[in-house]
Parts: C-alpha cells; sequence; structure tokens
C-alpha cells in the first residue's frame, strides 16, 4: 500500500518481539527432537535422528497417532455439517433469536474445557459413551462447532443476497440455490472452519483425559503420559511432526482465503 | 415452464404495498400488452422499484392481483414465475464463468449439457459477447457485465423480461450505446421488457410506453412523446425534462390572464378557470415574432454546444428558454433585454399536483 505511514522502531521492536514470543517455544522442540541423549535435553555431543526412527518403530505411537487422525476427521465432519447447516439457518431466519442462538453455540469457547469435561463425563457415564471411539467424537465434534459456524458466518455476512433473488428469479429451487450458489460461496469458509475443527480435535487434550482411558488413547494423550511418566525425547520429535503438519493445514487454509479475496 | 404461463400481456390491478403506516405503492392498475416496452419511471421512493419487485415475486403485494396472459400469478413464488431479471448491479454468480453464469437458468431447468451449450452460445452470440465464455464477471468491464445479465436472463426464453435500473451503474457514454443495443434486442427477441428507471432520457429512448410514478401512484402512462408533449400534471411535465409553469386565468376572450400579458392559448377552458400552463424551453423562440410575444431581461445563459440554455427575467419571474446556438436570432448575452416569442399550441394545462424533488 502506498501513502501509509511506515512503522516507527517501537512498533518494529513490538512487532518482532510479539513473533518471537509465538515461535520460540515452538523452536525449542526442535533441538530437543534431535537430541543425542535419552531423556528431554537439548543435544550434547551431536544431533541424531535416533527418536524419529524410535517413533516410526513404535506401534503404540503409530496406534495413537491413526487414532487421533480418524477422530479428528469424524469430529470434523460432525462439526463442519452441524455447524455449517446452523450458520445458515441463523442467516437466512435473522431474528433476534438466532443472535441469541448463535451466541449460545459459541459457549464451547467460552467455558473451560474442563468445566465441559466433567458435564461430558457425567452424561457419557448414563449413555454408555466413556471410553469410546463415537465419544470422543461427539465431545470433540461439539466443541468444534463453534470455529465453523463463525467461519461460515463471516462468508456468509459477505454474501449478496440478490444472488439468491437472481437464481430463484431463474425458477432455481431451495436446493438448487444452496448446491449452486450458497454453498460455492461460502466453500472457504467452511473449508477454513473444517480446518479449525480438525485442530481443535487433533490437539485436543482436557476432554480426553476425563472421557477416555484405555481404548481411546489419543496422540495429546500419549505425549502427557509421555511427559508424566518417562521424559522419551520420542515426544519432541512426535510434536515437531505435528507442528509440521498443523502448519500445513494453515498454509492451505491462507491458500484459499487468498483464492477467495481475489 | 414459461410458456406454460401464457403470452407475455401482464396486468396490474389494484396493486398495492404497505409497510406498516408506509405506503410503498397505492393500488396501481397497469396494463402491459405482450411484446411490449414499458418503462417505470420515478424519483427514488416512488414505488417503482417495489411495483417491479412485486411483479418477480420478491416482495408480495398487501393488496391486488396480478395478471398473466389472463391467469393470475398473484400466489405464485418467483422460481415458477421464472421472468427474466437484470438486477441493478447485476448479481452475476462470482464463481461461475460466463457460460456458467448464462446456462444458470437451463442447468436449473435440467437442460442436457449439449442443448445447453447451443443455447449459451447463441445468446451470448445475441448480446456480442461470444469470445468471453470463459471468463469470470469480475474480468469483465461494466458494459460486458451487463450484457451477461442480459444474455442470462433472457436464455431461457422466459415470457417476461424485468430490469432494474440496469444502466444505472454505467457512464455516460456506454449508457448510450446500451440503450440503443438493449432496444435492438427487445425488437429482435420480441419478449415483453418491463424496466424501471429514474432516468427520464433513458426512459423517452428505449420504450413503446411510461408509466410515471410519484409517491407510490401512477400519475401517468402513455407513449413517450405523448408523455412529454401532453403531461397530465406539474410533477410530469417537470420530472420528463424541463419545463415553464405559467399561472393564469381564462378571460372571456379565451386569453388566459398572466401577469401583465394575455396570453393565446389553442385550447382554452371555461372563461373564469385558474389554469397552470407549461411550457417546454426549446418551444420558445428568441428574438422572433410568434402567437405570444413578451420581453425578458438575460439573467444567465450557458453554452452547451448544441444551444444555448437561458434563464430570462420577466414580471412572472425567470423563464428558461433553450434555443439552437447555430445560427441564433439573438446573441443572449447577459443583462441584455430581448424578446421572446412561443405559438398558441406551445403550452399545455397541465394539473397542479407537488413539484417534482
Amino acid at each position: 500500500m502506498d501513502g501509509i505511514y511506515r512503522p516507527g522502531w517501537v512498533g518494529r521492536a513490538l512487532g518482532w518481539g510479539t513473533a518471537l514470543y509465538l515461535v520460540l517455544p515452538l523452536f525449542i522442540i526442535l533441538p530437543v527432537s534431535v537430541t543425542d541423549q535419552r531423556f528431554l535435553s537439548l543435544p550434547h555431543e551431536g544431533i541424531s535422528l535416533r527418536h524419529y526412527a524410535a517413533l516410526f518403530a513404535a506401534p503404540d505411537w503409530f496406534a495413537s497417532i491413526a487414532q487421533s487422525f480418524w477422530i479428528a476427521c469424524a469430529s470434523t465432519v460432525l462439526a463442519v455439517g452441524t455447524g455449517t447447516l446452523f450458520a445458515i439457518a441463523c442467516w437466512r431466519l435473522n431474528r433476534r433469536s438466532t443472535e441469541l442462538l448463535r451466541a449460545l453455540m459459541l459457549l464451547p469457547l467460552i467455558v473451560p474445557s474442563i468445566v465441559y469435561a466433567i458435564g461430558l463425563y457425567r452424561y457419557f457415564g448414563w449413555w454408555d459413551l466413556l471410553d469410546r471411539f463415537a465419544g470422543v467424537v461427539i465431545a470433540h465434534g461439539v466443541t468444534g462447532i463453534p470455529y465453523v459456524v463463525i467461519t461460515v458466518s463471516t462468508a456468509l455476512a459477505s454474501f449478496d443476497p440478490r444472488l439468491e433473488q437472481a437464481a430463484r428469479g431463474m425458477g432455481a429451487s431451495l436446493r438448487q440455490v444452496l448446491a449452486w450458489v450458497i454453498l460455492p460461496r461460502i466453500m472457504p469458509g467452511i473449508v477454513s472452519g473444517a480446518i479449525f475443527a480438525f485442530i481443535h480435535s487433533w490437539d485436543e487434550l482436557v476432554i480426553v483425559l476425563f472421557i477416555a482411558s484405555r481404548d481411546v488413547f489419543t496422540l495429546p494423550r500419549r505425549i502427557w503420559d509421555g511427559i508424566n511418566e518417562n521424559q522419551d525425547p520420542i515426544m519432541a520429535a512426535v510434536a515437531v511432526l505435528l507442528i509440521g503438519f498443523t502448519t500445513l493445514l494453515l498454509v492451505v487454509d491462507m491458500a484459499l482465503r487468498r483464492k477467495r479475496d481475489t | 415452464m414459461s410458456a406454460t404461463l401464457g403470452t407475455g400481456s401482464l396486468e396490474l390491478r389494484g396493486l398495492a404495498k404497505r409497510y406498516g403506516e408506509f405506503v410503498a405503492v397505492q393500488g396501481a392498475d397497469l396494463m402491459i400488452a405482450a411484446g411490449s416496452f414499458l418503462t417505470l419511471l420515478g424519483p427514488s421512493g416512488s414505488g417503482k422499484t417495489t411495483i417491479l419487485m412485486m411483479i418477480a415475486g420478491f416482495t408480495e403485494p398487501t393488496a391486488g392481483r396480478l395478471l398473466l396472459g389472463g391467469g393470475d400469478i398473484t400466489a405464485l413464488p418467483p422460481e415458477k414465475r421464472a421472468f427474466g431479471m437484470v438486477f441493478q448491479g447485476y448479481a452475476l454468480f462470482p464463481h461461475m464463468t460466463v457460460a456458467e453464469n448464462v446456462a444458470f437458468p437451463l442447468r436449473v431447468r435440467g437442460i442436457g449439457r449439449a442443448a445447453r451449450d447451443t443455447r449459451v452460445r447463441a445468446t451470448l452470440d445475441l448480446v456480442q459477447l461470444s469470445g468471453f465464455a470463459d471468463r469470470r464477471p469480475a474480468q469483465l468491464s461494466g458494459g460486458q457485465q451487463q450484457r451477461v445479465a442480459l444474455a442470462r436472463a433472457l436464455v431461457f426464453d422466459p415470457a417476461l423480461l424485468l430490469l432494474d435500473e440496469p444502466l444505472s451503474a454505467l457512464d455516460k457514454k456506454l449508457r448510450a450505446e446500451l440503450q440503443e443495443e438493449l432496444r435492438a434486442l427487445h425488437r429482435r427477441v420480441g419478449r415483453t421488457f418491463i424496466n424501471v428507471t429514474h432516468d427520464q432520457e433513458e426512459a423517452l429512448s428505449l420504450s413503446d410506453e411510461v408509466a410515471v410514478l410519484n409517491h407510490g401512484r401512477i400519475v401517468q402512462k402513455g407513449a413517450p412523446a405523448m408523455l412529454y408533449e401532453h403531461p397530465r400534471t406539474r410533477f410530469v411535465a417537470g420530472f420528463l425534462g424541463k419545463s415553464n409553469f405559467l399561472h393564469g386565468v381564462v378571460q372571456g376572450d379565451g386569453t388566459v390572464q398572466c401577469g401583465p400579458w394575455r396570453l393565446h392559448h389553442a385550447a382554452p377552458p371555461a372563461p373564469g378557470t385558474a389554469v397552470l400552463l407549461s411550457l417546454r424551453p426549446e418551444k420558445i423562440a428568441l428574438g422572433q415574432a410568434g402567437d405570444n410575444a413578451i420581453e425578458g431581461r438575460v439573467l444567465s445563459s450557458a453554452y452547451l454546444g448544441a444551444g444555448h440554455a437561458v434563464v430570462l427575467d420577466t414580471p412572472i419571474g425567470p423563464i428558461r428558454v433553450h434555443q439552437p446556438a447555430w445560427r441564433a436570432a439573438v446573441d443572449p448575452a447577459i443583462g441584455t433585454t430581448i424578446s421572446m416569442a412561443w405559438a398558441a399550441d406551445a403550452a399545455t394545462i397541465v394539473e397542479d399536483d407537488d413539484a417534482p424533488g
């Protein structure tokens, strides 16, 4: 942009300081993951990839990664399906009550997840959903809905309602309008929401600690236990892979946003 | 589908729309012949767009009926009416190419790809956009987007084409060009076109018939020349072009006493009647003789290329005159006193409603 004020040194320092503050904890993981020691520490004599090798040789870590992945996928589908339909319904009805409902849907973001987890523990106990794949999927799906509602509502806010009028005027039924006009227009918002819902499930720990124990053992759970029990640097290797994976998802999200904006 | 709705003649019977206390449209009666080009003309807030939206089916009338080819369509939802419509700002689908946009109404009707492609190509030819099928709307100029919107509205051969201020977003030169094209298009496709605009020039040049609206009421309807030459009210005369308004009283000898003058009028009403005369600026000749001749001092004079727009001060207030600049009889220099004249049949008697906004 031309004609805007250039940042002064205070602004620059603040900007870089904030960026460092955000990424430094991530970068410490990288050297730790290539340590030559047997416990979580920085490399002493040289770097080694033995913990990455150990990770790929450990079936229980792999099982947890697979389990986390499938849980994240299923809960993303749940969150995207319900969240998108909800956002569209609120947008179409657009009454005071829908504003209230929308705020209600954001509750999982506001209520501390430990409180949420305690509540879920009770209900899941009654419904025999504790330590079940379906239970974790439902819990993660429901807590992932707010992300989808926010991103899809934002996408809908910039949707030109005359496009729907135009489509109707040309004879399109509600289903055709939805499938051919509204959904394609808000697809970037849906994908964004899906990515956030996926990441949410992928690194969720607190709820899993409450409602799962042995049969469902997600990746964050295994990292947690690993840190508590044996300080194995294999966790750092897992963390690096997770960071890489998450970064990849965010890059995809950014690319989609750019595509939508042009 | 549209064919089953009968021909494109449309009738509005007492069509009204109220929003709480506010009356947007009060009892509009209108008969639009199949194949004609009608323009709803009025200032903003006159109810013209509300009428169009009621015809399209997007706005539900509070009272009245809509008849298409004699059949009642008042209760039909817009997707069942399926009139072609060009929206203000065009409302093209940004995520589709030009061809996909134009194919949309056909896709909705489940027409196969091959038939669809043929029709789309023919319609794009019709609006002279053949080379643009694979572009996106954002890559087109305003005039081209307008043509895509037209193609999309015509491709499914609707009984009626509705145009909501279709040219308002374009610059003046392009607007003139597209007016001509729209007119030619109307002749070629032979469908009923209903246009909404606040631009009187556009209304006059495009339409077979114009309905002038003010405050939610149709004030007058007729062919452009009829409306311009014989405005029924002061509002119509003032909104369709410019006019001078002279108050007067008809005398025993049939002249109209207007200030110090006795003016001759071609068809005066009974003596004693108070009348309002509407006199077009271009019907007054400067420095020439005529049935009615008066003098005035030039207050202002603007040179417009083709002519002069002159305002003269007279005992009954300022009078506007337009005269051709080429071989003008007098030079309307500011401050000079010159004579002006008009024929007895130049002025029209109009009803005094409110002045145009």
